[in-house]
C-alpha cells in the first residue's frame, strides 16, 4: 500500500489534557477526524475551544493524551522526539500568527533555512528554489532584506514561502492572519486557497477570520475540545 | 554547516554585539591570566634546560684542606663520577666608583673547562688573563665598575690592590649578586698569588654521570667522594649535595608560579561562569527561536551546532586577542624570572606547545562552558520552546522580602530584592563568581597581615642596632674588647656561624644547615618559641632551629636528636627548640660549642649608645675603622631599618601578585554583574513598561536596578567571608612552601572585610549604571508591546 493511500490527516480518539493547579484541564476530548489530500480546512471556534491544541498535536509539538494522531500515514505517537523533528522538516510546513522569522538571517535565507536543515535539496538548487517560492508569493524583490526590513504581509508570505521549502504534505497555519491587516489578510487567504488548489496541498489553519469560510473548502468549529459542527462547503 | 545555518551563527553574533564581546573579553582575560603563567612556565623551564642544566652543573661539593692532582685522578675514576675539579673561594671586598662592597672570588685552574660548570663570557676578555679579574654578569651594577677599568680588591683583611677589569660572564650556578648583596670575581691562582694568596684549592667539586640521577643517589656517590678524600689524608670539612638539576632558587620560583597558575585556573573559572551565564541568557532570549526551528526540522545535534558554533567563534577570537598579550606578559614575567635565576632568556621563543595549549583552551572554554545551557535549550520539548513567554515569578515572596515589608522598606525596594531571586542559577553563578574573587581579596589581605606580624616578630627578636660580619673570623674577646673600646657602643657581641651538613643513616650526607652561635644568656636576639625552649648556658650540644629549617627538614623535631657534620667530625645534636626565625632555614647554637676549638667569632652585634640614625651611622663608620686598626677587617654592617625592607620588599611581592589576582577576579565579577543585570533589565522590559504605565519615574527605575545589583554584591559579600577561609589557608601554605611557614589567621578581619564591601558597593554602582540607563531609555509604549 503506498503512503497515499492514506488521508491526510486522520484523528481516532484523539484527547489532550493538561495537568492543572485546579485539576486536569481536557482541551480536545475523543476527537475524530479526518481530512483528505488537497483539502482547506479552517478549524474555527472560541478562545479555549481546542483549536491551538489539535494544531499543536496535528504538528506533533504536543502528544495526544490518549487516542492516536496520524498524518501522512505516520502515527504521530510512536515517533522520538528526534524522528518527529526530521518529520516534521520534511512533510510538515508551519505558519505562525507572529510570523517566527530569524531575524538575524534575510528572506531568502529564511526560505533556504529548512532545506539547509532537511538536505532536502542538492546545496546548489536551494537558492534558485527559495527565489521561486518567494516569486510565486510575490516577494521576490524582498528576498534580501531582513525581516525588520518587512511589512506584516510581507513577513508572512515569506513564512509561506519558508513553510513551502521542502514540498510539505501538510501546510499547518495558526492564525495566519491574525497580524495583519484586512487587505492583507484576505490576499493571504487567496493565496493559500490557490495553493491548495493548484498544489493540491493539505492546509489546516486555525483561523477567527470570517472570510475564512469562503476560502476554505472544509469548516470545523469545536467548542470546550469537541467538534460541535462541521458545515458543508459548496 | 550548511550555508543558512552558518548565517544564523555569525549574525547571530553580531546581533548580540555587546553579549559576545563580553564572552570574548571574559574569557580573553582568563586566558591571558592563564596564559602568561604558563608562558613564562615553558619559558623558564626551556630556559631551565638550555641555561641551567646545559651548563653541566656541579653535583657535589665537598670542603677539603687540599686539592691536588692525585687526588683528582682518584675522584675521576669514581664509579659515577664524570668529571671533578678544584675550587677556592675568597671572600674579600671591591671598590668600584662607589663604596666597597662584599665580594667572593672564585679560583679555577681551567675557566674554559667543559666538563662542569660551564661559565659563559658576555663581554671584554674571557677567561681572565693574568693580572685581572672578571666579574659576574649579575653584581656588575653592585660592583659599581665597568669593562677595562680599574678596580680596587682586597682579599680578607688584606691590603687593597688595584687590578683590571677585564670581563663579564654569566655563571647560570649562582643566585644573582644584586640579590645577595655579593660581588662575584673570578681569578687566576696566578693573580692571587701575585697577591700573595695561597693559590691551593680547598674545596672539591664533582658532576656525577647520570644526569637523572636523583640526591640520595648523588648522596651516595658524594661519601664515596668524601671517603676518597680521607684516604688521601684529608677530611671532608663539608659535603653539600644540592638538589640535582635544579637551580639555587628553583624550588621557591616552581612554588610560587604554582600558586600563580592556581590563580590563573581560577580566574579561567570565574570567567567560565560568567561565560555559562551569557549564553544561558542569550539561549533564554531565544528559546522560541529554537522551538521555530524544530518545528522547521532541526534536530538537536543541528541546534546544539549553532550554538556551539558561535561559542567556538568567539573562542577563536579571545584566543586570538589574548594570544600576543598572554606571550608579551609571560615573556616579560619570565624575563624578570630569568633575572632572579640568572638565566639567559635571549631569543628563546616560547615553546610551540604552550601556545597550543593556551588556543585549545581558549577555544574550547566557551564551547565547555555553553555546553550545559545549549544542552538545556536543546532537550527542551518543541511546544514548550513555543510557548516560552521569559521570565516568570514563582508567586511566592522570599522570607527577607517579608521581613523588610514588616519594617517598612519602599515597595521599589521590595521589587529589587525579588528581581534578585527570579533567575536563581544566574544569580547563583554571578554571585560565585564576586565571592570567589572577595575570597582571593581577603586571603591575600589576610597573608598580607600575616607578612607584616611576621616581619614585627622577626624583627622585635632582635635588640640590636647594627650586625658587622667580618671578613674572616677573629678571636671573640679580642672582638667584644675593641668594640667595647668604642665610646658610642652601648653593649656587644661576637657571634660565630659555621656551615654544617646534615649526616643521614648509612652512607648518605644530607642539606648544609648555617649554625649561629651566641650566648645563651643574650638579651640581643629573643626569638619567639614556637615550640620547645631557647638555649641554656649548661647546653652542650643543643639546638634551637628555625621553622624554616624545620619546614625544609620535617624529621626535626623537638626532643629529638641530629647527627652534623662540622669540619668533618660527626657529633649529634639535641634539638632543644623551635623558633621564629624569618625565611632563612637556620639554627642556633651555644656559642662556646661552637668555637670551642678556636674561639673565633665572625661577625659582630652591637647596642648604640645613642639613639638615631645619623649617630649610628657615625658609629659604625668609626667601629669600623677601629676594628681594621685592630686587624678585624668588616666586610659588610647592617642595621635592621636597612634589612628589614629588603626582606619586608621580597615577601610583599608575592602578597602584591595575590592582591593583584584579586582585583583581576573583582574585575570579572563586576563584568559578570553588568551582563547579569543587563540581562535582567531585557527579560524584564515589559515589566519595566507596566511600571512606566503605573508612573514609576526614572529615579524609580534606576533606584530598583541598582538595589537588585546591591542586594546582588551584598550576598557576595557575605559569601566571600567564609570562602576566604579555604582561601587564606591554601595562601598561606603556598607562601610557607615558597618563603616560611606564616601563623597567618583564617578569617579576615572585620576592617578588611568591610574594606571589601566598601570596594564592590561602588563596583556594583558602576557595574549597574549601564543596565539602569538602559532601563529608563526604553519607551513605555515599546516595553509594554516588547515579545
Amino acid at each position: 500500500m503506498t503512503q497515499h493511500s492514506y488521508p491526510a490527516v486522520e484523528l481516532r480518539r484523539a484527547s489532550k489534557t493538561y495537568p492543572g493547579t485546579q485539576g486536569p484541564f481536557t482541551a480536545l476530548s475523543a476527537l475524530d477526524m479526518r481530512i483528505e489530500r488537497g483539502e482547506f480546512v479552517a478549524i474555527v471556534g472560541a478562545s479555549g475551544s481546542g483549536k491551538s491544541t489539535l494544531l499543536n498535536l496535528l504538528a506533533g509539538i504536543d502528544r495526544a493524551s490518549n487516542g492516536e494522531v496520524i498524518v501522512g500515514g505516520h502515527a504521530l505517537q510512536g515517533l522520538s522526539e528526534r524522528a518527529l523533528s526530521a518529520w516534521r522538516g520534511r512533510h510538515l510546513g508551519i505558519v505562525f500568527q507572529f510570523f517566527q522569522l530569524m531575524p538575524t538571517l534575510t528572506a531568502i535565507e529564511n526560505v533556504m533555512l529548512p532545506m539547509d536543515l532537511c538536505d532536502r535539496w542538492p546545496a546548489i538548487e536551494r537558492r534558485e528554489r527559495a527565489r521561486t517560492l518567494l516569486a510565486r508569493l510575490g516577494v521576490a524583490d524582498q528576498a534580501d532584506k531582513f525581516p525588520t526590513a518587512l511589512s506584516g504581509g510581507q513577513q508572512q508570505r515569506v513564512a509561506i514561502a519558508r513553510a513551502l521549502a521542502n514540498e510539505p504534505l501538510l501546510l499547518l497555519a495558526d492564525e495566519p492572519t491574525g497580524n495583519l491587516d484586512s487587505r492583507n489578510a484576505d490576499a493571504l487567504l487567496q493565496m493559500l486557497a490557490t495553493l491548495a488548489r493548484d498544489d493540491g496541498l493539505t492546509i489546516v489553519m486555525v483561523t477567527h477570520e470570517r472570510g475564512a469560510r469562503a476560502v476554505a473548502t472544509r469548516t470545523i468549529a469545536l467548542a470546550d475540545g469537541v467538534v460541535v459542527a462541521e458545515p458543508a462547503h459548496g | 554547516m550548511a550555508d543558512a545555518c552558518l548565517r544564523l551563527l555569525w549574525r547571530d553574533i553580531a546581533r548580540h554585539r555587546s553579549r559576545s564581546a563580553l564572552v570574548v573579553l571574559a574569557v580573553a582575560v582568563g586566558l591571558v591570566a592563564a596564559g602568561a603563567v604558563l608562558d613564562s612556565w615553558a619559558l623558564i623551564g626551556r630556559a631551565t634546560e638550555v641555561g641551567f642544566r646545559g651548563s653541566l652543573p656541579v653535583s657535589i661539593t665537598v670542603g677539603v684542606d687540599r686539592v691536588d692532582a692525585a687526588l683528582l685522578d682518584d675522584v675521576r675514576r669514581l664509579p659515577g663520577v664524570a668529571a671533578a675539579r678544584g675550587r677556592r673561594m675568597l671572600t674579600g671586598s671591591v671598590q668600584g666608583h662607589g663604596a666597597w662592597t662584599p665580594a667572593q672570588i672564585v679560583l679555577l685552574d681551567d675557566f674554559t673547562d667543559p666538563s662542569m660548570a660551564r661559565l659563559q663570557g658576555d663581554a671584554g676578555r674571557w677567561p681572565p688573563p693574568e693580572g685581572a679579574i672578571v666579574v659576574e654578569r649579575s653584581s656588575l651594577e653592585l660592583a659599581g665598575v665597568a669593562v677595562g677599568e680599574p678596580v680596587l680588591l682586597r682579599i680578607g683583611t688584606g691590603a687593597a690592590h688595584a687590578l683590571a677589569m677585564s670581563g663579564v660572564v654569566r655563571d647560570v650556578s649562582l643566585a644573582p649578586g644584586w640579590m645577595e648583596h655579593v660581588v662575584t670575581c673570578y681569578a687566576t691562582p696566578g693573580t692571587m698569588a701575585r697577591l700573595g694568596v695561597p693559590a691551593t684549592f680547598d674545596e672539591l667539586q664533582v658532576r656525577v654521570a647520570d644526569p637523572r640521577a636523583d640526591r640520595a643517589v648523588v648522596r651516595r656517590i658524594a661519601a664515596t667522594v668524601a671517603a676518597q678524600v680521607a684516604r688521601h689524608g684529608g677530611r671532608a670539612r663539608f659535603v653539600d649535595v644540592p638538589e640535582p638539576g635544579a637551580h639555587v632558587h628553583a624550588a621557591q620560583m616552581d612554588a610560587l608560579l604554582m600558586t600563580q597558575g592556581a590563580f590563573g585556573l581560577l580566574a579561567l573559572f570565574v570567567c567560565a561562569l560568567l561565560v555559562v551565564n551569557l549564553f544561558t541568557a542569550m539561549l533564554a532570549r531565544q528559546t522560541r527561536e529554537i522551538g521555530v526551528l524544530k518545528t522547521l526540522g532541526a534536530h538537536h545535534l543541528q541546534i546544539a551546532g549553532i550554538y556551539l558554533g558561535q561559542a567556538l567563534a568567539l573562542g577563536i577570537a579571545a584566543s586570538l586577542l589574548a594570544l600576543p598579550l598572554a606571550i608579551v606578559i609571560g615573556r616579560a614575567y619570565a624575563a624578570f624570572r630569568a633575572e632572579m635565576l640568572n638565566f639567559p632568556l635571549d631569543g628563546l621563543p616560547v615553546p610551540a606547545w604552550a601556545i597550543a595549549l593556551q588556543v585549545v583552551v581558549g577555544v574550547l572554554l566557551p564551547v565547555l562552558a555553553a555546553l550545559v545551557p545549549v544542552c538545556r535549550a536543546c532537550r527542551l520539548g518543541v511546544g514548550a520552546a513555543l510557548r516560552d513567554i521569559g521570565i516568570v515569578a514563582d508567586g511566592q515572596p522570599l522570607a527577607a522580602q517579608r521581613w523588610l515589608a514588616m519594617a517598612g522598606a519602599g515597595r521599589g525596594v521590595l521589587l529589587a530584592i525579588g528581581n534578585a531571586f527570579r533567575r536563581r542559577e544566574r544569580m547563583a553563578l554571578t554571585l560565585l563568581a564576586i565571592a570567589l574573587g572577595g575570597a582571593v581579596h581577603l586571603g591575600a589581605s589576610n597573608l598580607r597581615q600575616a607578612v607584616v606580624a611576621s616581619m614585627d616578630l622577626l624583627f622585635s627578636a632582635q635588640h640590636f642596632d647594627a650586625s658587622l660580619r667580618l671578613a674572616e673570623p677573629r678571636p671573640i674577646a679580642a672582638l667584644e674588647a675593641a668594640a667595647r673600646a668604642e665610646p658610642g657602643v652601648a653593649n656587644a657581641e661576637a657571634w660565630r656561624s659555621r656551615r654544617a651538613t646534615i649526616a643521614r643513616d648509612g652512607d648518605q650526607v644530607g642539606s648544609t644547615v648555617t649554625l649561629i652561635g651566641l650566648p645563651p644568656t643574650t638579651t640581643l636576639m629573643q626569638p619567639h618559641v614556637v615550640s620547645g625552649r631557647w638555649l641554656r648556658e649548661d647546653d652542650g650540644r643543643a639546638l634551637v632551629i628555625s621553622r624554616a629549617l624545620q619546614r625544609q627538614q620535617p624529621d626535626l623535631v623537638v626532643g629529638g636528636d641530629v647527627r652534623l657534620a662540622l669540619d668533618g667530625l660527626i657529633a649529634t645534636w639535641h634539638i632543644a627548640g623551635v623558633v621564629d626565625a624569618g625565611p632563612a632555614p637556620l639554627a642556633y647554637a651555644n656559642r662556646s660549642i661552637l668555637s670551642a676549638e678556636d674561639g673565633l667569632a665572625t661577625s659582630l652585634v652591637i647596642v648604640a649608645r645613642t639613639p638615631g640614625r645619623s649617630a649610628l651611622l657615625e658609629l659604625i663608620h668609626a667601629l669600623r675603622g677601629s676594628l681594621a686598626d685592630a686587624g678585624m677587617l668588616v666586610a659588610e654592617s647592617q642595621t635592621p631599618g636597612e634589612s628589614r625592607p629588603i626582606v619586608e620588599d621580597h615577601l610583599l611581592m608575592v602578597v602584591a601578585f595575590l592582591g593583584a589576582m584579586g582585583w583581576v577576579m573583582i574585575a570579572i565579577g563586576a563584568a559578570g554583574l553588568a551582563s547579569t543585570m543587563s540581562l535582567g533589565v531585557i527579560e524584564r522590559t515589559r515589566e519595566i513598561g507596566v511600571l512606566r504605565a503605573l508612573g514609576a519615574r526614572d529615579r524609580s527605575i534606576l533606584g530598583i536596578v541598582q538595589v537588585e545589583g546591591l542586594t546582588i554584591v551584598a550576598l557576595a559579600w557575605l559569601a566571600s567571608i567564609p570562602l576566604s577561609v579555604p582561601m587564606a589557608v591554601l595562601l598561606a601554605d603556598a607562601f610557607g612552601r615558597i618563603m616560611f611557614p606564616l601563623p597567618t589567621p583564617w578569617w579576615p578581619q572585620m576592617g578588611t572585610s568591610l574594606q571589601w564591601l566598601a570596594v564592590m558597593v561602588p563596583v556594583s554602582i558602576a557595574a549597574c549604571i549601564w543596565p539602569a540607563w538602559r532601563a529608563i531609555r526604553i519607551p513605555p509604549a515599546r516595553a509594554l508591546s516588547y515579545e
